[in-house]
Parts: C-alpha cells; structure tokens; sequence
C-alpha cells in the first residue's frame, strides 16, 4: 500500500514536473509516464528520440524503403498500443527494441517464405556506379590502397552482401544489431528475449558463414 | 563458445574466442589468457589479423540505410505516416450494430462483376428518375424565382466577380423563345435568376460567361450557347459568339458557338470569322465546321443553289440590290480561293477532303 502511494506520489510529480518542463527537456522515464497517462505529445516525443536508429535497423534489414517503413510503423504502433504494460523492469529502450527486433524477425521470415521477395542487391548498384563504392570513400583516408587491393575490396563487398542474405533472420539481426548499431552481446540478448550465450552462438555463425563465403578470396 | 578461465592455452580454445576478442566481447580473464597465447603462436595471431580485416571491412561497408535517406527524408515521412495512423487509433471507432442489406452486400462482395452490371443499371434507372423529377418540379421553382426577382439588376462589379453555379432549362422542348432560363450565380451574395432571353439580365450573365470564357468552366459555356443560339439576331448575342467563335480556348465551345451561327451566316462579319477560323483554327473539327458554315452561307447568297456561285448581277436588278450582288460575289471569291488554300495546304486530311467536296458542292468556279 506503501509502495502503491509512493508509486502515486511520484506519477503525480513526474506529472507537475512535465506541465513545466519543455517535452525534449523530460528524461525518457517521465516521458514514459506521461505517454502511459494517454499524453499523446509525449509519446511522440518518445518516438523521435528512439526512431532514427529504428528505422536504421530496419532499413539495414529490410534493404527496401516500403519494407522498412512497414516495420518502422508497425513496431511503433505496438509500442503504443502495449505501452501500459510496460513496468519498467527494463530501459524502454531494451523493450523497445524487443517489438522492434520481434517485428524485423517476422517480416524477414516471411520474406524468406517468398522466394520471390527477396530484397534487391544494393550491393550490385554500387558496384555498377562506381562513386557508391566504399573503397572511393575511403580514398583521402587510406592513400595506400593499391588497385589490385581495391579490386578486392568491392568482391569482398560483394560477397558479404550476398552472404548476409543467406543468414537466418536472427543471425541476421544479431550481426546487425552487434556490427552497425554498436550494440554489447548482453543488450542483444535482452532485446531478443534470450541469453548471451545464445547470441554469442548466433554471432559466431554468422562470422563463419560470411567468412567461407571470403574464403576463396584469401 | 563457453570458456572456463584456465582453459585457454590450446589454439583450439583459443581460436573460436577470436571473433569475440576483436570485437571485444571478452571478459578481462579470457582477454588477459588470449593475449598470454597469442604472444606466443604465430598462427593465431594471422587468424586475429584475419579476424581484425574482416572488421574493418565490415566497417567500412556502405549502409542501406545511409544509401536509402541519407537525407532523413523517409524519416520525416514515416514520421509523419506514423503520426497520421496515431490519429486513426485514436479516432472513436464507428459501431456497425445494424447493417442494412447484409445480405445482398455478401451477394455482391463474392460476385463483382454481376454487382457492377447492377449498380449501373440502379444508376441508369434512378438518375432518369430524377432527372424527369427535377424537369417536373424545376418549371415550379423557376416560376417562383421569376416572381421573386421580377428585375434584377446585375451590376458590372457583380458579373466580374460571379462565377456560374449551373444553368437550367423550364421546358427545353417549348419555343425557345419563350423556354425560361435559370441561371445560378455564386459571387459575394448567391443569385438567381430566371427568365427568357428577352430578359436583359439573363442574357448579360449568358453572354458575358461566353465572351470570358477563360473564368468559366467549358461545360457551363456550352449551356450558356445552348440558350442563346436562338437569338443570334440579337447583335449583343451574335458579338458574344464571334467571340466565344475566335477566342475561346475550348475547340468544342468554338465548334459550338459555330453552330449557334449557322443563321447568322449571311452577315458579313460572322463570314469574315468563318475564313478567319478556316485559316488560324488549330482544330480540323472547328475548321471543318467553318467549311460547312461557309457552304451553307453560300446557299443563302444563291438561293438558286451553289451552282450560282459565279453571282453573275442581274441586269434588272435595283442599285441597292446590286450592291448586295456584287458585295456577295467577292465574298464568294474569297470563300472559294480560301477553300481551294485549304484543299492544297491544310495539315489535316479530313479538311483537306471536306474542302475538296465542298468545292464540288458549290460548283466550277473560274479562279484558278
């Protein structure tokens, strides 16, 4: 009972303190409250503070604009509908990114049910428009590249390109969430529902899977 | 992938912890023991460079997401999407306790070819119910407004700034002399007025839509040269549809107010615009109306037929009426060199052939 009037008091403060703060000024904790009371503006403000990286991690997955925005709305949306049971036995961040990564895994395995489905090679268009390739960004900072070594840069892209659509969606996902959003093993694990152990494993064959597809290239 | 600390000392314990090791996934005492070992072994230490180039190449990948809104553009958008959706959730939903003709909406949900086939024949049948309805009901009201606004007067300032809400007939298939026209204006203050051409008013609002067409919508010109065809006698009329004749933008609003001519043929100035018309319309329809126009007004020189077209003046003829001859055969002329023009040089075959005939029609003519 307590703990029940504390838990009161504080919403009730979180609640004064928000009607005079600024939305951007509130730390995530109090916007969460906010948003739990129905206060739309919040809410949005939640989601402008997480999204880019969201729609990163989908547009990354899902390699289409029309995919990634499928999923971008439709973890928001899950969010927002489920966003009372949230009990901050977690970050919001870490729930978050569990809808996110449970919605990703869905679209990607329905997508790996249509064959016909499969997202375009981005890694081909850059290879035919020769300013896309990544070795020409990294001119002015490594100099010493030789051509033959170039040559063997845009096949090593190429590859991991086309290896990372042979991964299932969850080593897909983990080698995403692990390699371009930065995050720790632990994290992973926590956004997908399971231990780090698991994600190790996941990690790990997803190396070696991209690692034969270089093989021949060593 | 599960080490105990004090295992490490084998490649083969060490290898698998590598991919970790680069990208420092390792707690410190399976750090401290990988490092201890590859002090010592050569080939684990080539895996890690291994290990450490594949990284980078990793890194230094393009990203989708870098390639597909660098800008931030799909993320305003979806934003925005997001937002919109947000709003729809948050819309009261609409209960359906009662739903009329379930039944027949099932029926026509699994069959929708049968059901388009029925919803156009519904249509047909209601819209020519209530078309004879309106004509039955529209003389009433029209009587009515002809009451209400025995004389008005529409100002200049109100006809420039009014646009034409629509336009209906009392009884189209009367005389049209006497058919009442109600015109539905919209401009600061909604009017309406009614009456027949011979009402000063409507036939100010009807010439004046067709003499500024491009304030007007093209289907409300064409009502406005329905009613007034009658009355091209009326020089205030006849001004507006050489107008609307030259000028108008729409090639059937010009084909059109050709038409309503048709009458007014034998007037010098409504000719001059029919060779205007053959020589600068862009349209083959409109300058194949023009040629038709000019045959038919060549018949009215001669009513003896086009035959006559060499309009030879009689030798008895009074001086007025030889004026008139002589005024008629150079027009002639200048219809049968301009048809002739148009024969060897329109772009259009059709005029080409339809000035050709029309030429037969009206005879040999000496002006080669």
């Amino acid at each position: 009972m307590a703990l029940a009037n504390d838990a009161g008091r504080s919403s009730a403060a979180q609640a004064a303190l928000a009607a005079v703060t600024s939305l951007p000024d509130l730390d995530e904790r109090t916007l969460v409250v906010q948003a739990q009371g129905g206060n739309r503006a919040a809410f949005e403000e939640l989601v402008r503070r997480f999204d880019r990286d969201v729609l990163r991690l989908a547009l990354n997955l899902m390699k289409r604009p029309e995919d990634a925005r499928d999923v971008y709305q439709e973890a928001f949306l899950k969010v927002y509908r489920n966003l009372h049971r949230f009990r901050f036995e977690c970050s919001f961040y870490t729930w978050l990114y569990r809808i996110v990564t449970n919605v990703c895994l869905d679209h990607l395995r329905r997508r790996q049910a249509r064959p016909e489905d499969q997202a375009p090679d981005l890694g081909a268009n850059h290879r035919e428009d020769g300013v896309r390739d990544f070795f020409e960004h990294q001119k002015e900072h490594r100099p010493a590249l030789d051509p033959e070594r170039r040559y063997i840069g845009k096949e090593i892209q190429a590859r991991i390109a086309l290896a990372m659509e042979r991964l299932s969606p969850r080593e897909r996902i983990v080698f995403e969430m692990k390699h371009y959003q930065g995050l720790k093993l632990r994290a992973i694990g926590d956004a997908l529902g399971t231990t780090e152990e698991t994600v190790k494993n996941s990690l790990f064959r997803a190396t070696r899977k991209l690692r034969n597809e270089l093989g021949g290239l060593r | 992938m599960k080490s105990q600390p004090g295992d490490l000392r084998r490649c083969a314990d060490v290898a698998p912890l590598l991919i970790f090791y680069s990208c420092d996934e390792v707690t410190l005492e399976e750090r401290r023991q990988i490092e201890a070992h590859l002090a010592a072994c050569a080939e684990c230490r080539a895996q890690l460079n291994q290990e450490e180039e594949f990284g980078n190449a990793l890194a230094s990948m393009p990203q989708a997401a870098d390639e597909l809104d660098g800008s931030g553009k799909l993320l305003a958008q979806y934003r925005s999407e997001l937002s919109e959706a947000l709003d729809d959730l948050a819309a009261p939903p609409v209960h359906e306790h009662w739903q009329p003709f379930g039944g027949l909406r099932r029926w026509m949900a699994l069959r929708p070819a049968w059901s388009a086939a029925l919803l156009l024949v519904l249509g047909a049948v209601l819209g020519r119910q209530v078309l004879q309805w309106f004509s039955a009901n529209g003389s009433a009201s029209n009587a009515a407004a002809m009451n209400v606004l025995a004389a008005p007067r529409i100002t200049e300032d109100q006809l420039s700034k009014m646009s034409v809400a629509g336009i209906n007939w009392s009884n189209p298939s009367s005389d049209p002399d006497t058919a009442t026209v109600q015109v539905r204006m919209q401009a600061e203050q909604p009017l309406v007025i009614s009456g027949n051409l011979d009402d000063v008013d409507v036939r100010r609002v009807l010439t004046y839509v067709i003499a500024n067409g491009e304030r007007f919508d093209p289907s409300v010109r064409l009502d406005c040269l329905d009613a007034l065809k009658s009355h091209t006698s009326n020089a205030e009329v006849r001004r507006a549809l050489l107008a609307a004749a030259r000028k108008d933008q729409n090639p059937g609003v010009r084909m059109k107010a050709l038409e309503a001519l048709r009458d007014a043929t034998s007037d010098p100035s409504v000719r001059e615009v029919l060779l205007e018309t053959l020589n600068h319309d862009a349209n083959p329809g409109v300058r194949i109306e023009a040629v038709n126009l000019l045959v038919h007004s060549l018949e009215q020189v001669s009513p003896s037929g086009p035959d006559a077209g060499s309009a030879e003046p009689a030798a008895d003829a009074a001086p007025q009426d030889l004026q008139a001859v002589v005024a008629a055969g150079s027009s002639t002329e200048r219809v049968i060199r301009a048809l002739q023009e148009l024969r060897r040089h329109d772009p259009n075959p059709y005029v080409r052939l339809r000035s050709a005939a029309a030429l037969r029609q009206i005879g040999p003519q000496d002006l080669q």
